[in-house]
């Protein structure tokens, strides 16, 4: 009974809205479906925007080619945007607000409204719970999901129609596209035999954990490069202990880019993992940190497929990386990235020595 | 057929007593020592359990020599330090547990009732958010348990002494305390890498052992339960009515607090290493006394063995049931609860009988 009069008093004032508003803003009204089926109505195009999801921060800042349109973001998102390039080429980015939510997507309610959003960017398939505050506060959520490629361009899509570019997700789009086909164009050719075992450790310091094939964007890219995912067998992301890495004895270890402390060193040092094949052939690297960590989907997604597969497949793969990179914030960023801006987001310095490293090295 | 007078029947009562216990000690030996060497063969990478065998006799007799292949690593330097530290960290939570429940009569007690294992998981979700890893972070989690215990020292003292009573509720204000604490800390981590690494630090491991982390947890454990075992006489005395104790020349109060130091050492160096594992402090010290009896001088090391044996067959599990690791607290719950319940149920249906 309840929900029903507040459903029917919101309907009424977005009556009388929308009525006063008919004669000027309805020509430019955005409706559209997020990825909870839920439909979002904005006025106009949404000119103030909070991402609770922590790499939409930095992917709002791509599609928008600057930051006057976030104005607010996740604390774990700030983090990676003062640990890496970001912050250097949009300064202004530090004094964006994070109190808006907790790190674990609960949303500060009072603080979220004090930004004055247009539109609010939430994780959708976690529950009501984080979502109905927003909601009940009277501001636009927009929900969107993890895990695919696909449900990845769908929501930068939707995203970028919401602030008014829907032509700049083109290029986006188009480049991610061009980059994936190309990339399984040459997988293809790669015999099953030829595919070596590849390990994603998500976490490493406090404990080792990584992640199975379902629904893991890593395992996806790992595989669409031409690797086979050591850990297939497990489901989701789960602890798991150095013996069953030895069991598994992984051809190359990606490390996380999300532990700012660990490095290729964890794994040569260690007895156990020092003497798996990855170990011993110096196939051990790092996920680089750009404009966002390239472990997860975020606007440089192509970037890290690319690194992955001249690593994964050297003798298929042989994308200028550095050149590739350079195209690629000039595009996202309008930004000259420097060479010892690359340098610092591919670890040159840590982990110049593995094998094939030597290729994303300045010539 | 004249009766046994009383004098004639105690020798053979306490004879058939030490039989029993015998009886009882071995049986534990042996299954402890079972389960230690089957669980240093099976994993889940694998090793044929000869060659497991063989490397364990070379690894004990031979400790400096180098380890080159991968197999040898996997016994000596994974499995190992892992079983020794379950075993080493299993006897001392058991043993603490019977020691507190003598102390404070009660049978639910156990040693989280001292505040250490939520002080201990403030200092380590504190040090897993800061990012500190490592012999840093064990001793801020060891450190952090200690100070919780002092805290419940300082609260539960009104005028010189501390009843039983004011210790176990000031344990749970300062417990209530911690853990709203550690609550805020996860609260504020970040989803991505701290939060789940508090979450499962939290909920037990000896994931990440190494003969490095079992050395350091060694000591405070071993020394701590020696002197467990040395003051057998005085928890006895303890056990008893508070009056009763006194009357027999116990210092109540001061070795009352003796005994919690000694835990808070055990316990402190456990969750240092493995994180916070529930339910072996109280159902072992149950379970030994129904197969052991109340004495202390019998109940301890019965506490430690059974302790022991079951923490390596509770973490043998974990550890191989699945390609995923599987939380202790899980593992200890799903097994000693049902296991608990049914010692509980013979013991009273006995009794009731009898």
């Amino acid at each position: 009974m309840v929900s029903l009069t507040r459903f029917a008093a919101r309907g009424l004032l977005a009556a009388a809205l929308s009525g006063l508003l008919a004669h000027g803003a309805a020509a430019e009204e955005i409706v559209f479906k997020d990825q909870e089926n839920r439909e979002v109505k904005l006025p106009k195009s949404a000119e103030r925007i909070v991402s609770i999801v922590i790499p939409m921060a930095s992917t709002v800042i791509a599609l928008d080619g600057g930051t006057k349109k976030l104005v607010g973001m996740n604390p774990t998102a700030k983090s990676a945007v003062l640990e890496g390039i970001l912050s250097k080429i949009f300064p202004e980015t530090k004094d964006i607000p994070s109190d808006v939510t907790a790190p674990n997507f609960v949303p500060n309610i009072e603080a979220l409204t004090a930004t004055n959003p247009d539109l609010v960017i939430q994780w959708g398939g976690r529950g009501n719970d984080i979502v109905a505050p927003i909601t009940n506060a009277g501001l636009n959520a927009m929900l969107i999901l993890y895990g695919t490629e696909q449900l990845t361009r769908d929501y930068m899509t939707m995203t970028s129609r919401a602030i008014g570019k829907p032509e700049r997700i083109k290029e986006l789009v188009e480049w991610r596209d061009r980059v994936q086909k190309d990339i399984e164009a040459k997988a293809k050719t790669i015999p099953q035999e030829k595919k070596p075992t590849t390990l994603y450790i998500a976490r490493a310091l406090t404990e080792i954990a990584t992640t199975g094939t379902k629904g893991s964007y890593n395992a996806w890219y790992m595989e669409l490069v031409g690797g086979r995912n050591a850990s297939a067998e497990l489901n989701g992301t789960v602890t798991i202990n150095k013996e069953q890495i030895a069991q598994w004895d992984p051809e190359i270890i990606f490390l996380n880019a999300f532990e700012a402390r660990l490095n290729v060193d964890w794994v040569y040092n260690d007895p156990i993992l020092s003497l798996t094949k990855a170990a011993r052939n110096k196939r051990v690297y790092k996920m680089p940190l750009g404009g966002y960590r390239w472990d997860p989907p975020n606007q440089e997604s192509p970037l890290a497929w690319m690194w992955t597969a001249n690593l994964t497949q050297p003798d298929v793969f042989k994308y200028d990386l550095r050149a590739e990179m350079k195209t690629a914030y000039k595009t996202l960023y309008n930004y000259d990235i420097t060479d010892a801006d690359i340098d610092g987001i591919l670890w040159i310095k840590e982990q110049g020595g593995s094998a094939n490293y030597a290729q994303f090295k300045a010539k | 057929m004249a009766a046994l007078t009383e004098a004639e029947a105690a020798p053979i009562v306490r004879r058939s007593h030490l039989a029993r216990q015998t009886l009882v000690f071995s049986g534990l030996l042996v299954l402890f020592a079972v389960a230690f060497v089957v669980s240093l063969c099976v994993g889940r990478f694998s090793v044929p359990a000869i060659r497991a065998l063989e490397l364990i006799w070379l690894g004990a007799t031979d400790p400096w020599r180098e380890l080159t292949t991968i197999e040898e690593r996997i016994v000596l330097l994974v499995r190992a330090p892992r079983v020794v530290l379950a075993a080493l960290a299993g006897a001392g939570l058991a043993l603490s547990g019977a020691a507190l429940q003598g102390v404070f009569r009660n049978p639910l007690v156990s040693p989280d009732i001292l505040g250490i294992s939520q002080g201990a998981a403030f200092g380590g979700a504190l040090g897993i958010m800061l990012g500190i890893w490592g012999f840093p972070l064990i001793a801020m989690v060891f450190i952090s348990g200690m100070a919780a215990v002092i805290l419940v020292g300082l609260i539960s003292r009104i005028n010189g002494r501390s009843e039983t009573i004011t210790v176990i509720l000031s344990g749970l204000v300062v417990s209530s305390m911690f853990s709203a604490v550690v609550s805020l800390l996860q609260f504020v981590a970040d989803p991505n890498t701290s939060l789940p690494a508090i979450v499962y630090w939290l909920m037990g491991s000896f994931a990440t052992a190494t003969w490095e982390r079992t050395l350091i947890a060694a000591p405070g454990l071993i020394i701590g339960g020696v002197l467990l075992w040395m003051l057998r006489f005085r928890l006895n005395i303890l056990s008893l009515d508070e009056a009763e104790a006194q009357s027999l020349g116990a210092r109540t109060n001061r070795e009352r607090w003796l005994v919690f130091g000694l835990i808070a050492v055990i316990v402190g160096s456990q969750v240092a290493v493995s994180g916070i594992i529930g339910w072996i402090g109280i159902v072992i010290p149950h379970a030994s006394r129904l197969l052991v009896g109340h004495d202390h001088r019998a109940l301890l090391p019965a506490s430690v063995v059974l302790g022991a044996g079951f923490m390596v067959i509770i973490d043998t599990l974990a550890r191989t049931a699945t390609a995923a690791e599987i939380p202790l607290g899980v593992i200890t719950a799903l097994v000693g609860a049902p296991i608990f319940a049914m010692l509980l149920r013979n013991h009273y249906r006995e009794r009731n009988g009898s």
